[in-house]
């Protein structure tokens, strides 16, 4: 928190230190708009170029990089001036939740919004679901056949030195995980993954790559990674928990500074339209759309059960949930 | 000859006082570049490691140490360094003996491939080795048939298999450093003892490893920070065994967010470099007094192996096969696997990654963008070394070797840190460079600078000041001495030094990631971000292409300056 004080600072300074320019009003949805995502570097310039095939009068500039560094980036971006980008599209939604008490996020309601169930949008339209990541249950079926394979979140630990699970203070979508698990079961799930020595990897990548190369049987990591290498051939399958994943929704939203809201907003309603979601969807993602057919294998968004995801929670308590997770796991 | 030794009358006529020197003035401007490139940017993160709640105090250093912890991480992260150094220096002082010094063959591709590990970014090394000596390993599985064992010997996810790794990535720092040294050693001192009598053995010993008693320090040195700084290594290969060092447990900091913390803790690995940057100088105080290039031109004498000449070239290629062949061999596997960890038949290969690499607009303009700054920080920070190094150690001007201590300093400040650093230094009207491909520039220059400050001091050490006070004397200005005797002789260092700085800029990964903006992507932001959403394959296929290109561009650089310039 000490940190968002020292924001806070910067940002007052900043205020009284030069005039910000108001968002300009309504203006034809033209000129250029710059995105920051962690959408998958070629999933992300293949969008930006069907989005412009779709509104050629309209210059998408993507600004691609994980969710932790594009966090840090804004951080650094509010202190030295206001965040540089139109549009935000990133796996964890609790930043969301974060910049829009902040004030800094643009409220808007898309025509197509409707058509995205509840859940995964803003009650105040500061931000909506483009997509969803799924935090699954992964095995590698050589090791560990489908029958044998955890059913549930709380068989996972049992599997100790075999199971392998991402580093929450290393990724966005695992937070929101570790999070909703806290809610869910306490912190004495993690103190007997612990026991159990759990291994705690990097990322959500390095576990669906160790799961392949056989370092582990069975790992938590999110199911467009494991839909990927399994379309690829590798010996893999993804296990929905009995008690339901964690869908983490990975939220659109336009910064209030933007200079050209309305460019902005075409983007927004892009990325939940049917087109849109139809396009991800052939890249391996679950649309959040129902009107949209989930990729070949996949369920769709109503079919999957999903642990409720604590956000206000988690996005107010984010340092103490990171900190007791390292406490318990990481000593 | 001694310095107060009258000067003859043209020397005299010029330079009668030291204020018109005109070295001087250079180096104030020199100063007044380091000053903003380096201070004002660390000034940043010190002055945030002591913010406390509006006032300053010392609260969150006392966080950062009185955690147990964070202080196994410290002394982790000291052991490991000092561990990988230890390696890296022994295995280097033998090869650069081996390839300068003696007759075995094959030299010149020796030495490339023992640069290499050079060329590989950290966290793909790792996850090379990873693949080779993890537990389902191509190395470690038929290691384990062949021993007959259950399980793995030994875990390459291990403090011992980060010093491994490590060891091996600093490696090349200290050959290069080392064998540039030999390069430039006057023979004619092992002539002399020779001729008294000495035998080889004693000759290297009295002789020849006190003269590059220097060289190996300062590559010493320069591994140590690089281990203790380096944060991809062992966040694969430590975090999931729950072993850390600073660099990954400042990481954890930033993440948290619990940003003053992140700051004081790299404030400890500042503390930690800048003391052995002090080690360094004790020991090697009073070693200037040797003359290492004098005014007589002699190529060191090859000593002959005799029968030993074939197991020295056996022992080399067999060191160079494990540090630049295997790995790179492994990268060259991942990159036309279908699927990573595929196994290894003829039926999962494809280069559909190299088609798909071939084909993206963004990455050819990552490759010229990571050319351009390459090129640009290695020739800038050489010129701002050059002349540092030169007012420290020649002109002993006043003040030069505070400068050369400020410049040292950010190669112990975590690449993410300095990034954070710039951009709160540079985003801010009137010099808002961020956004920019000359904010990645300037962190580049401010990150690499120590690489350039050792290697021109350590040229600088070896050359007598006799040549220089012979031009003077001849009547040739301080800055026409420079130029005609001084540059001349150090150009195979500075080479060296150029090269050093130039291959981690060209795929520098940590601090771009930060700081590129839009069009400004490097190759190493691709390879990241290729790697980070899961395209393992597609990143190693980048991996082996920036390999690709940085030794066909040495071979054409060696080519055309008939083996002059190159590694």
């Amino acid at each position: 928190m000490r940190r968002f004080a020292v924001i806070a600072v910067a940002l007052l300074v900043v205020c009284l230190g030069t005039t910000m320019v108001p968002p300009a009003g309504a203006q034809p949805a033209s000129g250029t708009v710059v995105l920051y995502t962690s959408v998958p570097q070629e999933m992300a310039t293949e969008f930006a170029g069907a989005f412009m095939r779709k509104h050629p009068q309209i210059k998408l500039e993507v600004l691609r990089s994980g969710s932790t560094e594009i966090e840090m980036r804004i951080f650094a971006e509010i202190e030295t001036g206001g965040i540089r980008a139109d549009l935000l599209w990133l796996a964890d939604a609790p930043i969301f939740i974060t910049l829009r008490d902040k004030g800094l996020l643009l409220a808007y309601r898309s025509p197509e919004a409707r058509h995205v169930p509840a859940p995964f949008r803003d009650p105040g339209n500061h931000f909506i679901a483009g997509r969803l990541i799924n935090m699954i249950i992964a095995v590698n079926t050589t090791l560990i056949p489908v029958r044998a394979a955890p059913k549930s979140w709380s068989d996972f630990p049992k599997f100790g030195k075999t199971a392998a699970m991402p580093n929450p203070l290393y990724s966005g979508s695992v937070f929101v995980t570790v999070a909703t698990f806290v809610q869910k079961y306490g912190w004495a799930w993690f103190e007997r993954a612990r026991k159990e020595n759990i291994q705690v990897l990097r990322g959500n990548t390095e576990v669906a790559r160790a799961l392949a190369a056989r370092e582990f049987g069975v790992g938590m990591t999110l199911d467009f990674m494991v839909y990927g290498m399994i379309q690829d051939g590798a010996p893999l399958a993804i296990i929905w928990p009995e008690e339901g994943a964690v869908s983490v929704p990975s939220p659109v939203a336009i910064i209030k500074s933007s200079k050209n809201p309305e460019a902005a907003r075409r983007f927004v309603d892009y990325a939940i339209s049917v087109e849109g979601q139809k396009f991800l969807a052939s890249k391996g993602v679950v649309p959040v759309r129902e009107d949209v057919d989930p990729p070949k294998g996949q369920p769709r968004a109503s079919e999957i059960k999903t642990l409720p995801i604590p956000f206000e929670w988690a996005a107010k308590n984010a340092a103490d949930i990171r900190t007791r997770f390292e406490q318990i796991m990481m000593r | 000859m001694p310095s107060d030794a009258p000067h003859p009358p043209p020397a005299q006529a010029r330079a009668p006082s030291r204020a018109l020197d005109p070295r001087v003035p250079l180096l104030v401007l020199v100063a007044a570049a380091m000053v903003l490139l380096v201070v004002w940017p660390v000034a940043q993160v010190v002055y945030r490691s002591l913010l406390v709640d509006g006032g300053l105090g010392l609260d969150h250093y006392r966080r950062a140490i009185v955690h147990p912890g964070n202080l196994r991480a410290l002394t982790n992260t000291v052991w490991v360094g000092v561990a990988s150094a230890a390696g890296a220096m022994i295995a280097g002082a033998v090869l650069a003996f081996l390839v300068m010094r003696t007759d075995i063959p094959g030299k010149g591709w020796l030495r490339t491939l023992l640069i290499m590990p050079y060329a590989v970014p950290p966290f793909f090394g790792a996850i090379a080795w990873a693949q080779l000596l993890g537990p389902q390993g191509y190395l470690m599985r038929p290691l384990i048939a062949l021993l007959g064992l259950e399980q793995a010997p030994f875990s390459i996810y291990s403090a011992w298999g980060i010093v491994f790794v490590m060891a091996i990535h600093a490696f090349p720092l200290v050959f290069l450093t080392v064998s540039g040294a030999l390069e430039r050693m006057d023979a004619s001192l092992e002539e002399a003892a020779r001729t008294s009598g000495a035998g080889s053995l004693r000759v290297m010993r009295d002789v020849t490893m006190p003269l590059v008693l220097p060289a190996l320090l300062a590559g010493g040195l320069l591994a140590f920070i690089h281990s203790i700084a380096n944060f991809g290594i062992p966040a694969l290969l430590g975090i999931r065994v729950r072993f850390y060092v600073l660099t990954t447990s400042i990481y954890a900091s930033l993440n948290i967010p619990d940003f003053p913390l992140a700051t004081a803790k790299s404030m400890l690995l500042v503390a930690v470099g800048a003391a052995a940057l002090a080690v360094q100088w004790r020991l090697q105080r009073g070693q200037q007094r040797y003359t290492v290039i004098a005014g007589k031109s002699i190529h060191p004498q090859v000593i002959r192996l005799g029968p030993l000449r074939r197991v020295a070239f056996a022992l080399a290629v067999l060191f160079a096969a494990v540090i630049a062949v295997l790995p790179l061999f492994s990268l060259l596997l991942t990159s036309l696997l279908k699927y990573y960890g595929a196994p290894l038949a003829v039926a999962s290969l494809t280069l559909k990654h190299y088609a798909y690499v071939a084909n993206q607009g963004v990455i050819r303009r990552a490759l010229a963008n990571s050319a351009l700054l390459g090129v640009s920080a290695a020739t800038i920070t050489m010129v701002l070394g050059t002349f540092v190094a030169y007012a420290r150690i020649r002109a002993k001007l006043r003040g030069a070797a505070a400068l050369d201590t400020l410049g040292m300093l950010p190669y112990a400040v975590p690449h993410t840190v300095i990034a954070i650093a710039m951009i709160l230094a540079w985003a801010r009207p009137p010099v808002a460079l961020y956004g920019t491909i000359w904010i990645i520039l300037l962190a580049y220059i401010v990150a690499y600078m120590p690489l350039s400050l050792r290697t021109t001091s350590a040229t600088l050490q070896q050359v007598h000041e006799s040549l220089e006070e012979a031009a003077r004397v001849s009547g040739a200005g301080p800055l026409r001495a420079m130029r005609d005797i001084i540059i001349p002789l150090v150009r195979p260092g500075m080479v060296a030094g150029w090269i050093l700085v130039f291959m981690p800029a060209f795929r520098e990964l940590t601090m771009s990631i930060l700081l590129f903006g839009l069009r400004t992507e490097t190759i190493g932001v691709i390879i990241f971000n290729m790697q980070s959403s899961g395209y393992t394959q597609i990143a190693a296929a980048l991996s082996v292409l920036v390999c690709v290109l940085i030794l066909g561009s040495n071979l054409i650089v060696r080519k055309a300056t008939r083996g002059q310039v190159g590694f």
